[in-house]
């Protein structure tokens, strides 16, 4: 845990935070970024939203791997269909896949079970990066994962943990372990929180640290503080009846004090990104490769606001 | 004093992460104590800022705290905590102490009370109907976990159901197990059986199956409690008594995703009190410029406010029969129980106007 993973090279960037934070958003740029930067990409969602899918302009696709371009994949991913795939894998006779598959106790136990679709997510992601399915087309270099909310995030990243120290044994205890392994391994997963500067996101993103600190033994590798307000100007008159401007002096100020608190709490890389006047959508997407370009790209830098705003103009 | 604003004995506030479900809840709740209800608020780990403001610390988790509002009735807060419950509910259905003790005991329960799909939401309308029937408030506002989607909370108790009636808890309540710890089925097949035992050993541990068939002899006998029980709380959702707050924020992209929650929660017999837009960036001035200037918080904050309107108008448009209040964003969230009030005044005239707006229907 001595120094934050290289998000250039590590094979899964899982990126979580609070609801409503943009980290569909900050997850399409960095997969943008880094397939950019030449690596081939898989951008993965699991919530039936679908919100990358909405941010790059593709239709909803059913869970297959769709192709933005050479080296650049999208996917929304079922948890329950992987687990699937898997039944079929193991059972091979078509009959009993089907008895398996439709029965209730089975659909019951995917639902129930602890871990089993986090742990279907992970080993998903692991498959891809690590080649195990010779027979699949596309070669994956890194896996951006659009994570649920801060909770389940962090059941994500311990679930493997979790699983392995149930199942000691057998194949299940083996592929538990691995991916125990995989999550913990800074050359191959990194952890991304996507925070606002304000009270509530802040808490969250300082508990999830914590937690992922003493349970698995990662500080996540960085933090990227979304649509700040832009720092207030000196006015030459300002005048008590403008709303807007008190608003932006107020929101500013919330944002100021969660900053500083950030800065005495969060000594890792972080990332300051500006409220950009673009609508949620692929332009949106664009305008923050840049910045977050910067972040992934090797060096601990944090974003400057003013490129970040000048780029947007 | 003036009526409440909530006409029913609970409400329960759902809606995705981040919407401000907490604030809304305790303010509509602070509302009721106004006037004159005794009145409970049970949320989820609120703000350090807002459970400041209710005045309620660490002590408040699972227990009824008596909130220093001088109001006509009084207002208390609780914090909920998921394992707490579950704890209670393995005790009241334990035949004797030492049964649930062995339930406690077992390394699985840990694992399962806290990361059960659907435990926590489970666990938060189990509360709900603990409170709900000691009678002792005549206004209860439930706060529900931030999920991913709202309609996680609103499965929750249908999925415990159904897990205990799956059948695959009468599969692992059978006698595995024999008095040697040897699998009991196989043992009937001679050598052959000691095959068997030796693959599921090597498949996934025997010591686990072990752990797993011991684990589920010590809960067989509380799952027809747990069963009677989660069909009663699946009730109380349903209860003419109960009915729906349902928050969203204003963002266009959000809309079809409130509406499909709206339509659910009518379609499965709930009652949808109102629907609040929360956080809603105000209008500027008609003259601010169409294309905003990113470095000028002015023309950031018309920008967006412009986006808002369309969006509440949509809402308006497509949910004509439901009164919709929407609520400006804040300076700030309220830190303090002047704070709440603050919210509490805001809502209050805009919450009347939607309920007259949508024909008189009373909360």
């Amino acid at each position: 845990m001595s120094s934050p993973a290289d998000l250039s090279s590590v094979s899964l960037l899982v990126v979580t935070g609070k609801g409503g934070v943009g980290k569909s958003v900050v997850s399409a740029a960095i997969g943008l970024a880094l397939y950019r930067a030449g690596r081939r990409v898989l951008l993965l969602e699991t919530d039936p939203r679908e919100n990358l899918h909405e941010l790059t302009d593709v239709a909803p696709s059913g869970g297959e791997i769709v192709t933005l371009a050479p080296g650049l994949f999208l996917q929304n991913l079922s948890p329950q269909a992987i687990i699937g795939e898997v039944v079929r894998e193991h059972l091979r006779v078509g009959y009993l896949v089907k008895r398996v598959s439709a029965s209730p106790v089975f659909r019951h136990f995917v639902e129930a079970a602890p871990g089993l679709k986090e742990l279907a997510v992970l080993g998903h992601a692991l498959r891809l990066v690590r080649g195990y399915d010779r027979d699949r087309a596309e070669l994956i270099d890194a896996v951006v994962l659009d994570a649920p909310a801060s909770g389940h995030g962090l059941a994500l990243l311990l679930a493997p943990g979790l699983t392995a120290s149930v199942i000691d044994a057998g194949p299940f205890g083996r592929m538990a372990r691995e991916l125990a392994e995989f999550v913990r391994d800074p050359r191959a997963t990194a952890t991304v929180v996507v925070t606002h500067a304000e009270e509530m996101p802040v808490q969250e993103a300082l508990e999830l640290r914590d937690a992922l600190v003493s349970r698995i033994g990662r500080h996540p590798d960085l933090l990227v503080v979304n649509a700040l307000y832009p720092p207030i100007v000196r006015e030459t008159r300002a005048d008590p009846a403008d709303r807007l401007a008190a608003l932006w002096r107020q929101r500013r100020a919330i944002n100021d004090r969660e900053l500083a608190r950030l800065g005495a709490e969060w000594t890792w890389p972080r990332l300051d990104l500006p409220l950009l006047p673009i609508r949620r959508g692929p332009a949106l997407v664009e305008a923050l490769v840049p910045a977050l370009a910067g972040a992934v790209g090797g060096g601990h830098r944090r974003g400057s606001m003013r490129s970040m705003t000048e780029a947007a103009r | 004093m003036t009526a409440a604003l909530l006409g029913h004995s609970l409400t329960i506030v759902v809606g995705g992460g981040g919407v401000g479900k907490t604030t809304v809840a305790a303010a509509l709740a602070l509302d009721a104590a106004y006037a004159g209800h005794e009145t409970l608020v049970m949320t989820f780990d609120p703000s350090r800022r807002l459970k400041d403001a209710l005045g309620v610390g660490h002590d408040a988790a699972d227990r009824e705290v008596r909130v220093a509002a001088s109001t006509p009735g009084a207002l208390y807060a609780s914090l909920l905590d998921a394992r707490i419950t579950f704890d209670r509910l393995v005790r009241r259905y334990a035949p004797d102490r030492q049964a649930a003790e062995r339930i406690f005991a077992s390394r699985l329960y840990d694992h399962l009370s806290g990361s059960l799909a659907g435990v926590l939401e489970y666990m938060a309308v189990e509360r709900l109907f603990e409170v709900a029937s000691h009678r002792r408030y005549s206004r209860i506002v439930l706060d529900t976990p931030p999920t991913r989607q709202a309609l996680d909370f609103l499965d929750a108790p249908s999925r415990i159901v159904g897990f205990l009636d799956s059948g695959a808890l009468r599969i692992a309540l059978k006698p595995w197990f024999d008095e040697a710890g040897h699998l009991r089925p196989t043992r009937r097949l001679g050598p052959l059986g000691r095959g068997v035992e030796a693959f599921f050993d090597r498949l996934i541990g025997l010591g686990l199956l072990r752990d797993m068939a011991e684990f589920f002899q010590a809960f067989g006998p509380l799952f027809e409690g747990f069963r009677a029980r989660a069909v009663e709380v699946q009730g109380l959702l349903r209860a003419p008594g109960t009915q729906f707050v349902l928050v969203a924020r204003p963002e266009e992209q959000r809309v079809p995703e409130t509406l499909f929650f709206a339509r659910r929660l009518v379609e499965a017999g709930h009652r949808l009190a109102a629907v609040v837009v929360n956080m809603v960036h105000p209008e500027g001035p008609v003259t601010s410029a169409a294309v905003p200037d990113a470095r000028d918080g002015r023309s950031l904050l018309a920008w967006l406010g412009r986006l808002d309107a369309r969006g509440v108008e949509t809402y308006r448009t497509r949910l004509p029969r439901h009164p919709l209040v929407d609520l400006p964003l804040l300076a700030g969230e309220p830190s303090d129980l002047v704070g709440l009030a603050e919210v509490r005044a805001l809502i209050a005239p805009r919450w009347l106007a939607a309920f007259a707006a949508a024909g008189g229907a009373d909360a």
